[in-house]
């Protein structure tokens, strides 16, 4: 059963549609990731899951709690970290908000910061009490806006760890981002937004949908004298140096036959991969706009 | 009620990180403390002519007399508790003005330091949000005034004649501290922070608010020219007034709080 459903959502200030018929679920230990533009109504989207706006029309069911974390941190700058979260653990009404404190502290290794101020952090360190603070209720549904916008790399790796964790703790997790490696290195399923959804999908079927399927092969020497060889079968063979790409229609069952046919060709064949095409293409193409 | 603790334990704490934000209402507390003294004791010290001579003072001597509780005192203790009774009322304006300053941040403060965000997103409702924005401003304000009243209290102790403090335990001078200034605060308080949840800017918020000096003020200038005389029964109807204002401008304000809007149209 998923734990989140949205049903044609549409959200309208005044005249501009800023969502417009979006559909999808989320299942338990998913990690669904909402890309969009700037303006596309990902963060609307966001809120009205959370139950913060209204829609227009449509609507979302809820099997569960949800935890929200902001765009921006939000944290009490005069307050120190532990301050922060026990205001929330009390908000959130939990039978004892100081224990809970004290776990998220150490769940998220940041008790050795707990008497620190929120404004001493560093951006990376903010984003992860924010973090805590949207899992001290433990949430069965996470939304996560941008949770690594302006985190340099090193802070970005642990908040994405941290939600890879949350995968195996069966949540469900609901990623709004721009940032297209981080979807490929977490998401499990893919949906474009903008206003309206443009593709929802795993990122694996987005990029045959739009690429086809392709395998990569590495030969030892020139891989142009042997494209001949495969185009009798193989509609689109491209030769690059020592590599061939080639477009098929099932990975699994042509890479067989490819190398056998190169092999009887001559060829001394190195590695034979599925090649994927980067999801900032198929982001591109979704959205109307070819990549360089 | 368990969340608007949590909420107003964070206000207090973020205020004692933060205490440069009483300096107006300190500034009001002592300006409304040491005037009635300059008045009442250092002028007629340094220039050598008693209050009861003054021709001004006449009426007022005459009018202090017939009360029992200042009947026992000399002509120049009846001027003085006069004075010190009438600018009680200032007093009372402490509150007000430390109160004001953090009211009107309440909601905008929050939006614009994007913390109000994740705080909708928890079960607190929109009573118990603006409930503890009012007391987080409130209780430091009339903590303040309280810490004045004492000072003042002392002050008429050891330089007023003897007896003249007896005057500011009577009931119209209890009444003017302990419910006309609390109740007034809070009509400002809330007057602040509903104003504070429908502008992107706290000045607005603060100005408004402010308004309620005005009253307190016209109070003021009522006693000085003789033109009013605020009794217990004047000051209850007053407090009864102020009461019925306090809940309907929590009712203005719960209705007036559109979440939509400032999460959505403010920047």
């Amino acid at each position: 059963m998923a734990a989140l459903v949205a049903s044609h959502l549409t959200r309208r200030f005044d005249a501009r549609v800023a969502v417009d018929d979006v559909s999808f679920e989320l299942a338990a230990g998913e990690i669904f990731a909402l890309l969009g533009p700037n303006g596309a109504g990902k963060t609307t989207t966001l809120r009205m899951l959370a139950g913060l706006i209204t829609p227009s029309s449509g609507s979302v069911r809820v099997d569960g709690r949800i935890g929200f974390l902001t765009e921006a941190p939000g944290l009490w700058d005069r307050l120190t970290v532990e301050r922060n979260l026990l205001v929330y653990a009390r908000l959130h009404g939990l039978g004892d908000p100081a224990r809970a404190v004290d776990e998220a502290l150490e769940l998220f290794d940041i008790g050795n910061r707990k008497n620190d101020r929120a404004a001493q952090l560093s951006k990376g360190l903010k984003q992860r009490v924010a973090l805590a603070r949207t899992l001290l209720h433990r949430p069965d549904i996470v939304l996560l806006d941008e949770p690594t916008s302006g985190l340099d790399p090193e802070s970005a790796r642990d908040v994405r760890e941290l939600i890879l964790r949350l995968r195996h703790e069966r949540r469900a997790v609901l990623i709004s981002t721009h940032n297209l490696d981080e979807v490929q290195r977490v998401a499990d399923r893919v949906a474009v937004l903008r206003a309206r959804l443009v593709a929802l999908d795993t990122p694996a079927a987005l990029r045959a949908r739009l690429f086809g399927s392709r395998l990569l092969i590495t030969l030892q020497g020139e891989a142009a004298r042997f494209a001949d060889a495969l185009k009798p079968a193989m509609k689109d063979v491209r030769a690059n140096g020592r590599t061939l790409s080639v477009a098929v229609d099932d990975v699994e069952s042509a890479a067989p036959n490819v190398v056998r046919t190169l092999v009887t060709a001559g060829a001394d064949v190195v590695s034979v991969i599925p090649e994927e095409a980067p999801l900032e293409d198929v982001y591109l193409r979704l959205l109307g706009k070819e990549a360089p | 009620m368990k969340r608007i603790v949590a909420l107003l334990g964070k206000e207090l704490a973020d205020l004692r990180g933060n205490p440069a934000v009483f300096m107006p209402a300190i500034i009001t507390g002592v300006i409304s403390i040491v005037m009635p003294f300059i008045i009442a004791i250092a002028v007629p010290y340094f220039s050598g002519e008693r209050l009861a001579d003054s021709s001004d003072f006449k009426i007022a001597v005459e009018m202090y007399r017939t009360q029992p509780a200042t009947r026992g005192l000399d002509a120049e203790g009846a001027i003085q508790a006069m004075i010190f009774q009438q600018f009680l009322i200032l007093l009372v304006l402490t509150p007000v003005a430390g109160a004001m300053s953090v009211a009107a941040y309440a909601v905008v403060g929050e939006k614009q330091a994007r913390t109000l965000e994740p705080l909708l997103a928890t079960p607190l409702t929109t009573f118990e949000l603006l409930a503890a924005k009012v007391l987080g401003a409130l209780v430091p304000g009339i903590l303040l005034a309280l810490v004045c009243f004492t000072l003042y209290v002392g002050g008429v102790v050891v330089l007023a004649h003897p007896g003249v403090y007896r005057t500011l335990f009577l009931p119209r001078a209890l009444l003017t501290m302990f419910l006309l200034g609390p109740l007034a605060s809070l009509a400002a308080l809330q007057m602040a922070v509903c104003v504070s949840s429908r502008v992107n800017d706290a000045r607005s918020a603060q100005q408004i608010g402010a308004l309620i000096i005005l009253p307190i003020t016209l109070l003021l200038v009522g006693e000085f020219t003789a033109n009013l005389q605020l009794t217990s029964a004047l000051l209850l109807t007053m407090s009864a007034g102020l009461a019925m204002l306090n809940v309907a401008l929590m009712l203005v304000g719960i209705r007036l709080f559109d979440r939509e809007s400032i999460l959505t149209r403010w920047k």
